[in-house]
């Protein structure tokens, strides 16, 4: 709260360091991501030599003509966009579905539907049983897994629900008594009134697959299945390029291959390529949701 | 009798007409149910199946004999989790990683929001937001790398500078004693912008004109930040605490899964690691369920604790 009146000579300096403190901290933020993107356009021996911060040293795309001629990389790349492509659609279609009869709904059995939904927010199988549940179905080893493990959650419902009972319910009376049933008040009059939630809903979903990490740490065990995550923990945070034949690894003695910290960076940085693109969609769309879901929750 | 009698028949009558009524509603909510089916086959396959096989904590379960050939062996593997050495410090170390996180990743959210709201509205407190909240879209994965080219030994920014102080540098991820740090600072960095939002928007709630009675009042900014904008989110807090309390004993598996090596295990080891360990590379997987429902019932009261508390306080509850 800015006042119109005359600021003392305190509030002043406190003005001054407040944006300094601002400045310093926004730094914090991008500092780690611009080094990532230095370190992978810089040749190897400033690099080495820890004089890579900010930007780029001896400019060089190599690490990246490594990456786009590597198989593994665009192979994983693939199966990130299906399982988030897929997951998204599906887990919205889902969601909706569960959620409009809890917004209109006034049928025998909503109490107990909607504490079934409800619970798991509290209480859930856990790591193993959802496994072994995984297995029974046949589903290991499979980016099915991956979907469906994490198709409606309750979260999400409860979001799209809280959205939905603010939609005039005479919108939809009104569209009973000509003759729509249900499927088509939601697809016709809902869905599309909906539409800011639904895509809060939907970068969700897109952010969470293609974050996600232990799921297919769990469900995934063959090397052309993995997705991005995985490749990225492999390549990065456990070094083993050998693995995935990545031409600038160099040997650290015992046989190991150790890969290029440019190479490293260079996959970090595909990987957020897209998050990036998408930012300015997901900060708008997920503060909202964040609103919404403060408020109404 | 004759009373009874008339009561029983009445009852009947009442009761055809009902299940009339009742057989009419459902055929008058038939999409509704149509609608629903789909998601109550999903929830039971994926969430409620799962629940049913928690019984595995029960048994010396043989994933290849199923349950007809696996021994029942009651309470046996929450004895062992609770007799086990191990036990006190997984605990500890889980609920250790809470408290530090609420004093440290919980408040300093609440400040980074105060600060913001004291900047003139603008451009440069947009650009301020927007940047802050990019961290919390990035993957674990990502964000331990970055922690990992941030500390390196050779690479790294922190050792650059005390190597240009003169200090040898230190390998950080190798040592135990700055794994909770590092968890902790990380944490931070990820999250601060993004868990600032709910603070600001109950900042922007506040009734403007408060501070104009404030202002006429002599009252400077300081004290109008002490006595008006604290006590304004400080119902917020309150909500945000009790929520934070319900998830006191769970920490989440993937930071420090990638975090964690052989050098700082005493102090990393977290419930949700060791269940994955036990569970998925030792196939020990009653074992690992029992420590899994050990913690989910105890998460369960917490919860339910913290919902009833929040309800008390204000309107607003998880559900």
């Amino acid at each position: 709260m800015a006042t119109p009146w005359k600021k003392t000579k305190g509030e002043r300096i406190f003005d001054v360091i407040n944006i300094i403190i601002m400045c310093i901290l926004t730094i914090t933020f991008l500092y780690p991501i611009l080094n990532v993107l230095a370190i992978s356009l810089s040749g190897s021996s400033p690099v080495l030599r820890g004089e890579v911060s900010f930007f780029p040293r001896q400019f060089t795309v190599q690490a990246y003509e490594n990456i786009f001629t590597n198989k593994h990389i665009w192979r994983s790349y693939g199966n990130t966009i299906f399982v988030a492509a897929v997951g998204c659609i599906l887990g919205l279609a889902v969601s909706s579905l569960a959620a409009y009869p809890m917004a209109f709904g006034d049928f025998y059995g909503k109490k107990i539907y909607s504490f079934m939904i409800l619970f798991t927010m509290w209480f859930s199988g856990g790591l193993i049983p959802t496994y072994l549940v995984i297995r029974e179905l046949k589903l290991l080893n499979s980016h099915w897994a991956l979907i469906l493990t994490s198709l409606a959650p309750a979260y999400y419902i409860i979001i799209l629900r809280s959205f939905f009972v603010n939609i005039p319910v005479s919108m939809i009376e009104s569209a009973k008594l000509d003759g729509a049933n249900d499927f088509v008040c939601m697809t016709r009059i809902v869905l599309p009134v909906s539409k800011p939630v639904l895509a809060t809903i939907a970068l969700w979903f897109i952010v969470s697959h293609w974050n996600s990490f232990l799921p297919p740490l769990m469900y995934l065990n063959d090397r052309s299945k993995y997705t991005l995550q995985i490749v990225l923990h492999n390549i990065v945070l456990e070094a083993s390029g050998k693995l995935y034949e990545v031409d600038a690894a160099v040997h650290a003695g015992e046989g190991d291959m150790v890969i290029a910290q440019q190479v490293q960076n260079a996959v970090i940085f595909v990987s957020l390529i897209p998050m990036l693109i998408i930012y300015p969609f997901l900060q708008q769309y997920f503060v909202k949701g964040v609103m919404i879901g403060s408020v109404k929750g | 009798m004759e009373v009874t009698d008339t009561k029983r028949q009445k009852k009947t009558y009442r009761t055809k007409t009902d299940s009339k009524k009742v057989r009419s509603k459902i055929w008058a909510d038939r999409y509704m149910y149509l609608m629903i089916l789909p998601v109550v086959i999903y929830y039971i396959l994926f969430k409620y199946w799962p629940m049913l096989w928690l019984r595995i904590a029960f048994y010396d379960f043989k994933i290849l004999k199923g349950f007809e050939g696996s021994k029942f062996v009651g309470l046996k593997h929450f004895k062992n989790f609770i007799k086990n050495p191990d036990f006190l410090q997984i605990m500890w170390n889980t609920l250790y990683m809470n408290i530090l996180s609420i004093l440290f990743c919980f408040t300093t959210p609440i400040i980074f929001a105060l600060l913001l709201n004291e900047l003139a509205a603008g451009k440069f407190k947009k650009t301020v937001q927007t940047i802050s909240y990019l961290p919390h879209f990035l993957s674990m994965v990502v964000v331990v790398s970055m922690v990992k080219n941030v500390l390196s030994p050779s690479i790294g920014v922190i050792n650059s500078m005390r190597k240009g102080m003169g200090k040898e540098a230190i390998y950080f991820l190798g040592e135990a004693k700055y794994f909770r740090p590092i968890m902790i600072l990380s944490g931070i960095w990820q999250e601060i912008g993004w868990s600032s939002i709910i603070y600001l928007s109950a900042l922007s709630g506040i009734d403007p004109e408060l501070y104009e009675a404030a202002v006429i009042d002599g009252a400077g900014r300081f004290k109008q930040t002490i006595y008006i904008t604290i006590p304004g989110i400080a119902g917020t807090i309150v909500v945000m605490l009790i929520l934070r309390i319900g998830t006191l004993l769970s920490v989440g598996f993937e930071k420090v899964y990638l975090l964690q090596n052989p050098h700082n295990l005493a102090v990393s080891e977290v419930i949700s690691t060791y269940v994955y360990k036990r569970g998925m590379i030792n196939n020990n997987y009653s074992f690992a369920t029992a420590v899994d429902m050990f913690n989910g019932i105890i998460s369960l009261i917490l919860v339910s604790l913290a919902n009833k508390l929040s309800k008390k306080y204000t309107e607003i509850s998880l559900i």
